[in-house]
Parts: structure tokens; C-alpha cells; sequence
């Protein structure tokens, strides 16, 4: 095989376009066909990624659009350029290229000197002049070219597309086409920015927290509240940016107050934590993507959270106003009681309560401060950090019989989440433990401000929850109020 | 099949990682200390190591480990640096 290829040029993920007269211009250069429906590309990409320098460099070629060029990259580790070829294939059609992968080695004056179809270590090895690790199977038969794709399977599975793109949280997704977008946004300006999402910093445009909110499954009267909700996770008071790259677990979590949880169908009752209402689980989720796909927040990535957590998947809690004894939320934070509002806050996952057994409201609150003592670190007290608690209404029906307001069940969780210093000079101590005398006592908060209290839940079974915090963070809950005009 | 991308194409790959120097000697390194607990001593090692072998050190804090680094000491990292080591360490 010596035979001088025609010239080509094609997009380089990451860059601009590349010709093959580019490519070979400081030496000769393996040309690696593959797609990413093949087994036995991903087997040579995953050996190719570990190739040392030697005298033959490689280049993927994908039969791919970009992104998900791209994603192969991701996948298998290589660092090597990447290519991205659609269809019609033209440069797999010139090379003459039956089935993937298929390793052509061209020399400086764009000659094929040398090919190998399929997955052949040795063959590699001989190709590109160097070792390549000695693990898996030593040849694997390779598999038809997208060339050959007849035309209607040419394209992925939709679905699979989907998590080809990388446009996921790891569950199945809606694919947002043009026309599923644009009902989403429902006449909205789609190039209008709701901000800079971190850590990435790519822009929040409105079609792309639209995108966002269909991949998640949102119907389009939703949209308001994730419009809200992205907004409000964007305020540079919560720290977006902090809380994407942290390795703590926190997600950010929403409560969403007003009259927006009866017109979107939101369940403010048994199971208020999730799974089984749909505006609960995608209004979470959709934030939650925008946070990951437009704030390039991928897991593993730039978001180096050394657990996850549940709390990551979104996770969007409807206070139950009309069972709470209390002012709901939002109007705490400053709003009217007909106004609907998302608050977001940084959160872990919740952490629930049982208690059947109380007879007074004190003795409860203090089950309350006990359960969320051990929250974030038994003993880095105290927390310049907010904890919510969701009370199940049972609960919160027995300090209604007894008189107590919100303020009062705050100060009381307070109190009772205190122990002195002696007793916290274990694992991580803060400094003001370290300093103080034994005796001393030290609280789990810096102050009561930083317990929020909502009401949800069923009717039956006396549980509360409480959301642990994300320390060290310098996050502060924010609120926003939902616009439902375009 | 057209879609919306979700994804700002101005951000859709991280930035190429710059080529690694062959050799120290008379580089100018910065050590960015995010002020994490216990990343200075980490970054004390690191500096001596470097000293040895003839790179000349900068030492710039961030004020707080929880929220990015501001423009001005992005601006003096590029400053002050050929290259740079971040402490991450707690």
C-alpha cells in the first residue's frame, strides 16, 4: 500500500479546521477511524490512550458529529487530535474505509504506507513505532464502518444520542428539539441571559435553560419556576461557583412557596421529598442540568465532589403552606403571600427524623437538634452555615397545639444543639473549639438565623427531615420570585 | 436530527493544557495558596523543592479557598509566573 490520499480537511473538536497536509507536516501520523456505536474502537482508543511519545503520532478520526467526538475523546482518555466526520462520510468513502477501527499510517506527503483494520496490538505497536499496554484481548474483529450505514441508521437511537452528547445526569432524557424548545419557552426572547453559570462559564441563555428543562422532562408551564430557580442559583450569594467545583456532597436544593405549586400540580404532601409527582422531580432536575451541562459542572470533571449525592439529581421541595402553622417561607424572606417564589439553598441530601414518641414540644425540638448534630461533621462547631428543616405536619401540628411560633422552634433547635467545648475536640475542631476553655459552651450554628424551617409531608407518621449544610461555603439561601408573563 | 444544544459553544471544551516545561532552572513559579486549611505547609515543600532546582518562587493567596479567584490575582499569577502550582490540600 503506498498511495498518495487526497487532500481533506475536517473540524477539530476543540478547534478550528485541519487539513490532512497540516496534520503530517512534522512527521507521519496515524489516522484513526472509529465510531462510537464500536466496541473495538473504544478497546483502541482505551489502549491508544495510554501511548507514550514515540515516533508516530495518531489522530482520531470519528465517524461523529463534534460532541460526540468529543465525548469518545472523554471516554477513553486519549490526547491525542480528534477529528469529527458526519455524514456522508466523505473522508471514510476516499480512504476507502470498510469497518472501524481501521489505522491508516501516512507520511509526510500525504502517502497511505500502511493500514490495519480491526484491533491488533501487535499491528499498533508495529504502526506507531512504540508499546502499548498489555491487557484485554490481543485482536478483536472490528465493526462495519457508518459509511455502510444504510441512511436511516445512520443517526444513534435518539435516546442514545442523547447520553452520546453527554447531555444527561446518567438517566434517560428527553432530546430537545427545535419545536420542544420553543413551546418550553413559550414566546421568551431565546437569546436572552440569565447570567454566567460557573464554573464553566458558559452563558444561561434562555434556549438553553429551555433545553435544559425538556432534556429533564419539564412540561412548558413549568418553566417559569426553573427560569426563577436558575436565576435565583446564579445570585453570586450562594456561592454557584463554589458549590459546582467543591468536593463536598451538597447540591442545591429548592423550596418553592406560593401559588405556584397548586397551578403547576407540585406535591406539597406524602412523599414530599420525592420520587412520583413530575413537577417535582423535573423542575429539581432541570436546574440541576443547566448547573451540570451549561455550567459544565460534569461530575468527575470540573465538579470534583468526592461522593455525589442524591441531593445532585435536583431536588425541588413545594412547602405545604395551608398545613403549616406558620408563615410560609417566602414571605419570611420578604415577599407577598400571593406571590410565588423559589428559594434555593445549599444542601446535602436530606436526612430524616423519627419521632413518635414526644410528649412536648421542647422535648422534640431537641430530637430535632440532636438529628442535625451530626450533620456535616459531628464536631466542626459552630456552622456560619444554614440547615433546612422540613417538619412532617404531624409534627408540626403538635407545636401549633402548644402556642409555639416559627421563631420559637428556631430558638429552642438552637439551644438544644450545644455542647461544650471539651466534648468537640474530636476529629475536626474548629478554632473558636481549640480556643475556648473546656466549658465552654459552643453551639452547632453560628446563630439561629441559620436553621430554616418549612412544613411538608403527609398526614400520617411523625417525620421531619433535615437538610445538612454545605460548611465553609459563604453560600446564603436566596429567594426569587416567579415571573409567569414573558 | 437538529437539537438545542444545552451547552455554550464558547465553553463546550476545556482549554488545551500548556506543554510541560523540560526543565525548571531559572523559571519564574507561582505558588497559589487558595488559603486552604494546611495548603501553605504543602506549598513550603513544594517551594523548597523548586528552589533546588533553580526556579525562582512567587508566593500569591487567594482570599478564600470557597469562591474563585478574583481578576487581580488571576492578573498577578500571569504576572509573576512562566507557571504555577495551586495548593489544594486540607
Amino acid at each position: 500500500m503506498a498511495e498518495r490520499m487526497p487532500q481533506f480537511t475536517l473540524p477539530l473538536v476543540g478547534g478550528g479546521p485541519v487539513s490532512l497536509a497540516t496534520l503530517v507536516e512534522d512527521g507521519p501520523r496515524l489516522l484513526v477511524f472509529a465510531h462510537a456505536d464500536c466496541p473495538t474502537s473504544h478497546l483502541a482508543l482505551r489502549h491508544l490512550a495510554e501511548l507514550v511519545d514515540g515516533p508516530v503520532k495518531p489522530v482520531l478520526i470519528a465517524e461523529e458529529p463534534p460532541e460526540r467526538a468529543a465525548r469518545m475523546a472523554r471516554r477513553s482518555g486519549i490526547r491525542f487530535p480528534v477529528l469529527a466526520q458526519e455524514a456522508p462520510f466523505v473522508v471514510s468513502e476516499q480512504f476507502g474505509i470498510e469497518a472501524v477501527p481501521t489505522a491508516v499510517l501516512v507520511d509526510r506527503s500525504s502517502t497511505a504506507v500502511d493500514s490495519l483494520v480491526g484491533w491488533d496490538r501487535a499491528g499498533y505497536e508495529r504502526l506507531l513505532g512504540g508499546p502499548l499496554p498489555d491487557r484485554g484481548p490481543s485482536t478483536k474483529p472490528g465493526c462495519g464502518s457508518r459509511l455502510h450505514e444504510p441512511a436511516a441508521e445512520a443517526g444513534l437511537d435518539e435516546l442514545e444520542d442523547m447520553f452520546e452528547r453527554g447531555w444527561t445526569d446518567g438517566l434517560p432524557v428527553v432530546p430537545p428539539t427545535p419545536e420542544r424548545v420553543e413551546r418550553m419557552l413559550g414566546g421568551r426572547d431565546p437569546g436572552r441571559s440569565l447570567g454566567t453559570v460557573p464554573p464553566s462559564g458558559g452563558s444561561a441563555a434562555l434556549e438553553r435553560v429551555a433545553a435544559c428543562a425538556v432534556l429533564a422532562g419539564c412540561r412548558p408551564e413549568y418553566f417559569p419556576v426553573v427560569e426563577a430557580a436558575v436565576e435565583a442559583a446564579l445570585d453570586p450569594a450562594l456561592n454557584p461557583h463554589g458549590l459546582a467545583v467543591t468536593t463536598q456532597p451538597g447540591g442545591v436544593v429548592m423550596v418553592v412557596n406560593g401559588p405556584a405549586r397548586e397551578r403547576l400540580g407540585l406535591n406539597t404532601g406524602m412523599g414530599a421529598l420525592g420520587p412520583g409527582t413530575r413537577a417535582n422531580m423535573t423542575i429539581g432536575r432541570a436546574l440541576r442540568l443547566v448547573l451540570t451541562l451549561t455550567g459544565g459542572a460534569l461530575p468527575g470533571r470540573l465538579d470534583r465532589s468526592t461522593l455525589g449525592s442524591p441531593a445532585k439529581l435536583g431536588l425541588c421541595i413545594a412547602e405545604d403552606e395551608e398545613g403549616s402553622p406558620w408563615e410560609p417561607l417566602h414571605v419570611e424572606r420578604g415577599l407577598e403571600p400571593a406571590a410565588s417564589a423559589v428559594t434555593v439553598v445549599a444542601a446535602d441530601a436530606p436526612l430524616s427524623i423519627s419521632d413518635h414518641r414526644s410528649t412536648t414540644p421542647d422535648e422534640l425540638a431537641s430530637v430535632f437538634a440532636e438529628a442535625a448534630a451530626v450533620t456535616w461533621s459531628p464536631f466542626w462547631w459552630p456552622m456560619p452555615d444554614d440547615s433546612l428543616f422540613v417538619i412532617g405536619p404531624e409534627h408540626a401540628a403538635m407545636f401549633a397545639a402548644a402556642g409555639w411560633s416559627k421563631e420559637r422552634l428556631r430558638d429552642a433547635i438552637f439551644a438544644a444543639a450545644v455542647r461544650p467545648a471539651g466534648e468537640l475536640r474530636r476529629g475536626e475542631t474548629t478554632p473558636a473549639v481549640r480556643e475556648s476553655p473546656d466549658d465552654r459552651p459552643i453551639h452547632k450554628w453560628t446563630d439561629p438565623s441559620r436553621i430554616l424551617i418549612v412544613v411538608a409531608g403527609g398526614e400520617a407518621g411523625r417525620y421531619s427531615a433535615v437538610l445538612g449544610p454545605c460548611d465553609g461555603m459563604q453560600t446564603q439561601p436566596v429567594t426569587r420570585e416567579v415571573r409567569w408573563t414573558t | 436530527m437538529d437539537y438545542v444544544s444545552p451547552i455554550d459553544p464558547r465553553v463546550a471544551e476545556p482549554l488545551a493544557r500548556a506543554p510541560r516545561p523540560a526543565a525548571l532552572e531559572g523559571r519564574r513559579v507561582v505558588l497559589l495558596d487558595i488559603t486552604k486549611n494546611r495548603g501553605a505547609e504543602f506549598l513550603d515543600r513544594v517551594e523548597q523543592h523548586l528552589q533546588r532546582r533553580g526556579a525562582e518562587t512567587f508566593r500569591i493567596a487567594k482570599e478564600t479557598f470557597s469562591r474563585a479567584a478574583s481578576g487581580e490575582v488571576i492578573e498577578r499569577v500571569a504576572i509573576h509566573g512562566d507557571l504555577a502550582v495551586e495548593g489544594l490540600a486540607d
